[in-house]
């Protein structure tokens, strides 16, 4: 039913989206507190700085990782020569590009979550004996759940759906980081290909589907967990 | 309340990251090979001339000369030949179409969207293997050379996308005849046109590319390590014509400058062979 | 926990945008303060000052020989090392727990702390009644449920203070009703002292065995209840009418009519049944409201409870001098007050020294451990009663 190429595009979509997500997570929650919880000279800027990727074009923000991870770049360089680690033409570059493009809108859903806890709740929490790291994992983290799951899920989509960063930085390289949207892209290129770049565009359809179902029911079960009916 | 300061700095970010775009875009190597070629409005009177990536400089400078010569103005698009015959299809305004390939105009001729009688092979080219300036690594091209010793470990080569880049299916018709394939399938980098690929050797994150002769030449961060043997591929023939659709006058006298003293000298300069 | 003579020290400045708190209190560590007054007075803020959660400007707190704050030793005690327990006005259970781990929260991070004589897990919910609702979730419960687990929680934090702030304000008047005598179970059985922050009168009285009055960050009055409501000008400060507050003990009760005998050191009311056993100790408040004069012993008159006693005082208790308090002492330690009109007193000539008969209509009872009660009017009480011959008791008849 789907050929090699195109059964490589679908896992590696997955992996490169799930990657994307799970590592960009604790930095999102980071990311999130400093700015909800937080005041320091430079906050706007840093606000800003994150929500690049949603205001620049993809392909700039590919260009900005090639310039700083290329093999040649400064971190790049530094990550070749002292661990032998090359992220350009790699799926972990294509990770680290979806990771960037979906952060802002992690970063979002996290901060609203976060905004919402009732701080009294906190400070009930503190006067039973708990520091405020210990609030912060059993009462704060617990709390934000369902908005961390849901930032979860909108990254999800957005780091399967990347293009621009992704062929920008890591480049379209079968098997190795032609994601489904750079595998229909050539696609659509091929003459005659117009019939396995639906097919693709059919599986992709699944998978968001599939993605927003899930979510759906978790979230509910998340919901009922905090104790919000 | 973000304070005025904030605002500025935060502004200040904005721009920068713009500047840094647009200071990238403009390097040479990287200005127009990015043209996911978007389909160009034609002011009244302006010729819009589709051409292969390949030909960017040549066209240029060809394009002002036929305006100092009282031409009408011209309009590029310089892109991978399968995107361009894609959006002809699709009902671009282009009047003239200068593919890498003859495969791409056949595409085209095949729907009827090429004018008659107007199509002819203008130029010839050579297929070379590059590598980074800093390589001094040079290899003779033949029956079982050894590409993948050229490439070391974990490095990878880049090229058109062998799937619709007349350049890549040079490459791929070229290593396959010279058995040389299966071991490089698993390393290629699949490039948009030629002169993304070229980019990636230009700034040493691929190994090492297959492109075109001509552009090998204006390049000055890769060398050319070794020659493909004409015999190994198709002629790498360039095939230019006018478009069904937007014959006119001024589209003939463009196709009929092309063939002038005047262009074939700016075309031996680059590198081609003019038929 | 805590040695009688220690005393819980709040020496504090903290400015809050326009509004100023300053006081120079020690409270007793043992039975109920309360820290009454009108809103935005500063209670809350004076609570959250002793609980951390906000610091003072200047000053110091301590609980006994434990510094909490104490900014010349620039010593500033994180909250979750202060070990107390506080409840809120609301509630502030955590959504994502059953009431049992709630209840487990504090009590977990309490540590070695409460040895040797823990507050239990069983004991505390037993005390609170709270053992049916230990596997629900907080958004089921009812209010006043929502209160008692609050309670809960905050004792098994082995707390060695327990601060309330207004926590009753947030329920209506039947789980008031429902809630008040957890918090009187919690005084007198569990020997934690509290410090209660509430603007309602009625609590104040039930509840407390001291008393602080704030009025715009001040501090107007302090002191053990008995002897603060004592004061003349104490009606005009809690804005409210205390009436009198007297001690004694049940001394029979009359199941044909209903009612419950009381015995004061000097005179008896008979009040509607009371579910207390004979020989109880009682705090009763007779509000100036309920209580009428007569210069005679009115024979044709609904009102049973008729004291004889001498006036003693008489002021005017608002600015044009209509309503007048006239005080009344009936018995060598009690004081009753009357609230009349400055007609009346002009009408029935009354003046200090005259004798006369007051009319007590309704009394407000309040059980509670003699022991916990202020010092010397408890005792004073408690004395007369258990020595017969002392003074003719008053019957009401």
């Amino acid at each position: 039913m789907l050929t090699a190429a195109e059964l490589d595009a679908l896992r590696l979509s997955l992996q490169v989206a799930l990657v994307a997500v799970a590592c960009s997570l604790p930095a999102a929650v980071a990311a999130a507190w400093l700015l909800a919880r937080c005041d320091f000279p430079g906050k706007s800027l840093l606000d800003a700085v994150i929500h690049l990727p949603l205001v620049l074009p993809p392909v700039v923000i590919g260009f900005f990782l090639l310039l700083l991870f290329g093999t040649k770049g400064p971190l790049g360089g530094w990550l070749y020569e002292h661990l032998g680690i090359r992220l350009i033409f790699t799926r972990w570059g294509a990770a680290l590009a979806a990771a960037v493009m979906a952060f802002p809108l992690m970063v979002r859903a996290i901060r609203l979550a976060l905004e919402a806890v009732d701080r009294g709740l906190e400070a009930a929490a503190r006067t039973l004996g708990a520091s405020r790291l210990d609030v912060f994992c059993s009462i704060t983290l617990p709390l934000m759940l369902p908005g961390i799951l849901s930032g979860c899920i909108v990254a999800f989509a957005a780091a399967l759906g990347d293009f621009g960063a992704t062929i920008t930085f890591v480049g379209n390289v079968q098997g190795e980081t032609q994601t489904l949207s750079l595998a229909i892209y050539s696609l659509t290129q091929t003459p005659d290909g117009d019939a396995a770049a639906l097919r693709l565009v059919l599986i992709s359809l699944a998978v968001a589907i599939a993605a927003l179902v899930v979510s759906e029911a978790l979230a509910r079960r998340v919901r009922l967990f905090i104790g919000r009916a | 309340m973000p304070t005025l300061r904030d605002v500025v700095l935060a502004a200040s970010a904005a721009l920068l990251a713009l500047l840094a775009a647009a200071a990238g875009a403009q390097s040479q190597a990287q200005s127009q090979q990015r043209s996911l070629a978007q389909a160009p409005a034609p002011a009244a009177g302006e010729l819009v001339v589709f051409a292969a990536a390949s030909l960017q400089n040549a066209f240029a400078e060809v394009g002002r000369l036929h305006a100092a010569a009282g031409g009408t103005p011209l309009r590029f698009s310089f892109a991978s030949s399968g995107v361009l015959a894609r959006q002809i299809e699709q009902g671009a305004p282009a009047a003239i179409f200068a593919s890498a390939d003859e495969q791409w105009m056949d595409y085209l001729q095949r729907r009827q969207l090429v004018a008659t009688g107007s199509r002819k092979s203008l130029l010839v080219n050579r297929l070379v293997l590059v590598v980074p300036a800093d390589n001094v690594a040079s290899v003779t091209i033949g029956p079982g050379f050894d590409f993948a010793a050229l490439l070391g470990k974990d490095g990878r080569w880049v090229t058109g996308d062998p799937s619709n880049v007349p350049v890549g299916r040079y490459a791929q018709e070229a290593l396959t005849r010279l058995g040389a394939w299966t071991a490089a399938k698993p390393r290629l980098v699949r490039a948009e046109n030629v002169r993304v690929a070229l980019a990636f050797v230009e700034r040493g994150e691929a190994a090492a590319g297959i492109v075109y002769e001509t552009d090998a030449a204006v390049s000055k961060k890769v060398r050319i390590a070794g020659v493909f043997p004409p015999d190994s591929h198709a002629p790498v023939s360039y095939p230019v014509a006018a478009m069904a659709k937007h014959d006119t006058p001024a589209a003939r006298a463009f196709l009929h400058f092309l063939d002038s003293e005047q262009a074939r000298e700016v075309f031996r300069k680059y590198g081609f062979t003019v038929r | 926990m805590n040695a009688p003579d220690e005393r819980l020290v709040i020496a504090v400045r903290k400015h809050l945008g326009d509004f100023a708190l300053q006081c120079d209190l020690g409270l007793p560590l043992a039975g109920l303060t309360a820290i009454f007054g009108a809103s935005g007075s500063g209670k809350s803020t004076l609570l959250n000052l002793v609980a951390g959660l906000l610091r003072p400007d200047d000053g110091r707190i301590a609980v006994g020989s434990t510094v909490f704050f104490d900014h010349a030793a620039r010593v500033d005690m994180p909250v979750e090392q202060r070990a107390l327990g506080v409840v809120f006005q609301d509630a502030r259970l955590f959504p994502h727990l059953t009431v049992r781990g709630n209840l487990h929260y504090g009590w977990r991070r309490a540590g070695a702390r409460a040895k040797p004589a823990p507050i239990g897990f069983d004991q505390v919910v037993a005390l609170l009644g709270i053992a049916a609702l230990l596997e629900r979730r907080p958004h089921t419960l009812s209010g006043g449920e929502k209160q008692r687990v609050a309670l809960g929680r905050a004792l098994l934090a082995q707390p060695r203070l327990l601060l309330m702030d207004e926590p009753l304000a947030a329920l209506d008047a039947a789980r008031k009703v429902e809630v008040l005598p957890y918090i009187e179970r919690l005084r007198d059985e569990l020997r934690v002292p509290i410090l209660y922050v509430t603007h309602a009168l009625d609590e104040v009285l039930r509840l407390a065995t001291a008393v602080v009055l704030l009025e715009h960050g001040q501090v107007a009055v302090a002191g053990p209840l008995a002897d603060v409501a004592a004061q003349p000008a104490a009606a005009a400060r809690f804005g409210a009418d205390i009436g009198a507050l007297a001690y004694g003990r049940i001394a029979a009760h009359d199941e044909r009519y209903g009612q419950t005998t009381i015995r004061f050191d000097a005179f008896e009311l008979r009040v509607p049944r009371v579910a207390l056993k004979v020989g109880a100790a009682v705090r009763a408040r007779i509000p100036a409201r309920d209580v009428a004069l007569a210069l005679s012993r009115p024979a044709d008159v609904s009102i049973s409870n008729r004291i004889e006693g001498r006036i003693e005082t008489i002021n005017p208790l608002n600015e044009s001098g209509s309503q007048v308090e006239v005080a009344v002492r009936v018995a060598p330690a009690t004081v009753l007050r009357a609230l009349v009109t400055r007609e009346a007193v002009d009408r029935l000539g009354l003046q200090p020294g005259l004798s006369l008969w007051c009319l007590v209509k309704a009394v407000a009872l309040d059980a509670g451990t003699l022991a916990l009660a202020s010092g010397a009017a408890a005792t004073r009480g408690a004395a007369a009663n258990d020595e017969p011959g002392r003074g003719a008791p008053q019957r009401a008849r």
